[in-house]
């Protein structure tokens, strides 16, 4: 039962808000900290138990086939300790941040976004997933206007009307498939996918990939995405980036692997991975504002780590997950280290951080060891995800993922001419005005620290993490097994 | 819902697009209720005086449609709060002049 706490201590904190800003003003910035530390410990503890055999716990006293249930497989928990974790370090880097507005409210729906991701990770019946992906959705479209500027206002606009039509789909995808089959539980459909061989089923799978895949942000579903990164506040663009595409990606494998495990779809999925990598980078490179830049490099990535999934051998799957871990700490630092870094210098424009290496040596630091992670140099955490993943393409099958291999190179190669030119900037380019120097505060340099501490541990030693993701790629590939834990 | 999204496609006007946007999760919910409606069933209320649950229809797509309406509202009113601060900047709800931001 210890896992339904994961999802109920977010969001009954979330709602209690109101009451502890009656008893203080000033309590509400620790609310997050606290809970999110919570979901942490809870996480690492669960794992080793879900990893040998994955927890079904029934919620509403009616058995799996009929009632609402979460299976905190070795994926769900591992992913909700990442969320955790990367929701802990943006929520200490918050504390300080967030001086301006209603920070009480600003942090609720900071804890429903998280409630949602880890409840859409966690659960085993599809309208769930539905819901709790809206929940994420909702408060993501709330904090991208939290400040309420013009291009706030506008890109939460933009992201609201495509988000919710992408749900709209998913709904449409979930009624076809409860027409057909009667349930909602996932393992449920998965069972009886089998026997039906109908156009139906493919117009559901369209539907949900097509919904799922506008948060995920894979292309061409990703209009959204860099105008909501980089306007949204920098906290907020480290958790979009970090967790709620993240999300996407999980809802799309899920229902591709576990529920509807058609082979033949893959190869598209995997193209589109690939479209969506070669789209991000190229689009990357030719910005200047520092942020919408990130974002574009945000929306490569996903299509790197889709594409390292669709490979769907466990191999393949697990250098996904490997570089989908990597992803969220090294992004995550990047955002709250530019983040910081523009709002000391107060343009998003990348000449604007001429020199401002030398002013601020530890954010950019920070920020340069996130970046070469990011680009795969070793020996940071990017480099074993993207060669894991290209270890999982070579052993795939003939000269065709050759050539996909070549092209995921050719992003890399890209993707290295952008960050290294935003090396050049911060170090080597000389301060056209002087930037008044303000010394990091410990609320932002800690989160910072900590996770390019783990980004380079993650790169030494990336056979810590190997075993859990090998036991939660199994989860979403075997099939069978995942029916059989739930329905007993 | 085709129409729906078909405003939602050809509108210029940011209140008539959230409208379709709400034509379009309207009829939705149309299509969640219609799949669990069976011919000639009455409301699923079990009481002293309906027959036996053959005779109603399927209760699980009406939670779903009721969860599917309140989550609407929600973006609803998000969306309509929105426009109304997007007014007050660009003092115009016309999306084609509402384009500061692209690639």
């Amino acid at each position: 039962m210890v896992a339904v706490l994961l999802i109920v201590v977010p969001l009954g904190l979330a709602f209690a808000m109101p009451l502890f800003n009656f008893v203080s003003k000033h309590i509400a910035g620790y609310i997050p900290i606290a809970a999110m530390l919570c979901n942490l410990i809870l996480s690492i503890l669960l794992l080793p138990s879900v990893m040998e055999n994955p927890q079904i716990v029934v919620l509403g006293g009616l058995s799996p086939p009929l009632g609402i249930h979460l299976v905190a497989g070795p994926l769900g928990v591992g992913l909700s300790g990442l969320i955790s974790l990367v929701g802990l370090a943006v929520s200490i880097y918050a504390w300080g941040y967030i001086k301006q507005g209603a920070q009480d409210k600003y942090h609720a729906l900071y804890l429903l976004l998280l409630s949602g991701a880890t409840g859409a990770v966690l659960t085993g019946d599809l309208f769930n997933l539905f819901v709790f992906y809206e929940i994420l959705c909702i408060s993501s479209y709330a904090l991208v206007a939290y400040l309420g500027d013009r291009n706030g206002v506008e890109s939460a606009v933009k992201y609201l009307i495509q988000g919710s039509v992408g749900s709209g789909l998913i709904l449409v995808g979930i009624a076809i498939l409860y027409g057909m089959f009667g349930t909602l539980n996932m393992a449920q459909i998965a069972i009886h996918i089998k026997d039906v061989d109908s156009p139906a089923i493919f117009l559901a799978l369209v539907f949900l990939v097509t919904g799922f895949g506008v948060e995920a942000a894979v292309f061409p579903l990703n209009a959204w995405l860099p105008d909501a990164h980089s306007t949204a506040p920098s906290s907020i663009s480290a958790i979009l980036s970090g967790i709620a595409i993240k999300v996407g990606i999980y809802a799309v494998a899920r229902v591709l692997f576990t529920i509807f495990g058609v082979a033949a779809v893959f190869q598209y999925v995997l193209l589109l991975g690939l479209v969506t990598l070669l789209v991000g980078e190229i689009c990357a490179f030719s910005q200047d504002n520092i942020k919408r830049m990130l974002a574009y490099s945000s929306v490569g990535q996903v299509g790197l780590i889709v594409f390292a999934i669709c490979i769907a051998t466990p191999d393949g799957v697990g250098a996904g997950l490997f570089q989908l871990v990597s992803h969220a700490l090294s992004k995550a630092v990047l955002f709250l280290g530019v983040g910081y870094l523009v709002a000391c210098s107060g343009s998003m424009s990348l000449s604007s951080l001429n020199g401002i290496g030398k002013r601020m040596p530890v954010v950019c630091f920070a920020c340069v060891v996130a970046a070469f992670s990011l680009v795969g140099l070793p020996p940071f955490a990017g480099f074993a995800g993207k060669f894991l993943i290209i270890r999982a393409a070579l052993a795939g099958k003939g000269i065709f993922f050759t050539v996909l291999i070549g092209i995921v190179l050719l992003a890399t190669v890209v993707e290295g001419a952008y960050f290294f030119r935003m090396v050049q900037t911060l170090y080597f380019k000389d301060a056209k005005k002087q930037i008044e120097f303000k010394k990091t505060p410990a609320s932002a340099s800690i989160p910072i620290l900590a996770l390019v501490v783990l980004i380079v541990a993650l790169g030494v030693y990336p056979d810590v993490l190997l075993p859990y993701l090998k036991s939660a790629a199994a989860d979403l590939l075997n099939k069978a097994g995942y029916i059989k834990e739930v329905l007993g | 819902m085709i129409v729906g999204l078909y405003t939602m496609l050809t509108k210029k006007n940011l209140i008539k697009v959230i409208i379709g946007l709400s034509l379009f999760e309207t009829g939705i919910h149309l299509l969640l209720v219609v799949v669990g409606y069976i011919q000639g069933a009455t409301a699923p209320i079990f009481s002293k005086t309906t027959g036996s649950s053959a005779e109603m229809v399927d209760p699980t797509p009406q939670a779903l449609v009721l969860t599917a309406i309140v989550i609407g509202v929600a973006i609803l009113a998000l969306a309509l709060s929105l426009a109304i601060r997007l007014h007050e900047y660009y003092g115009t709800l016309n999306l084609r002049k509402i384009r500061e931001l692209k690639w």
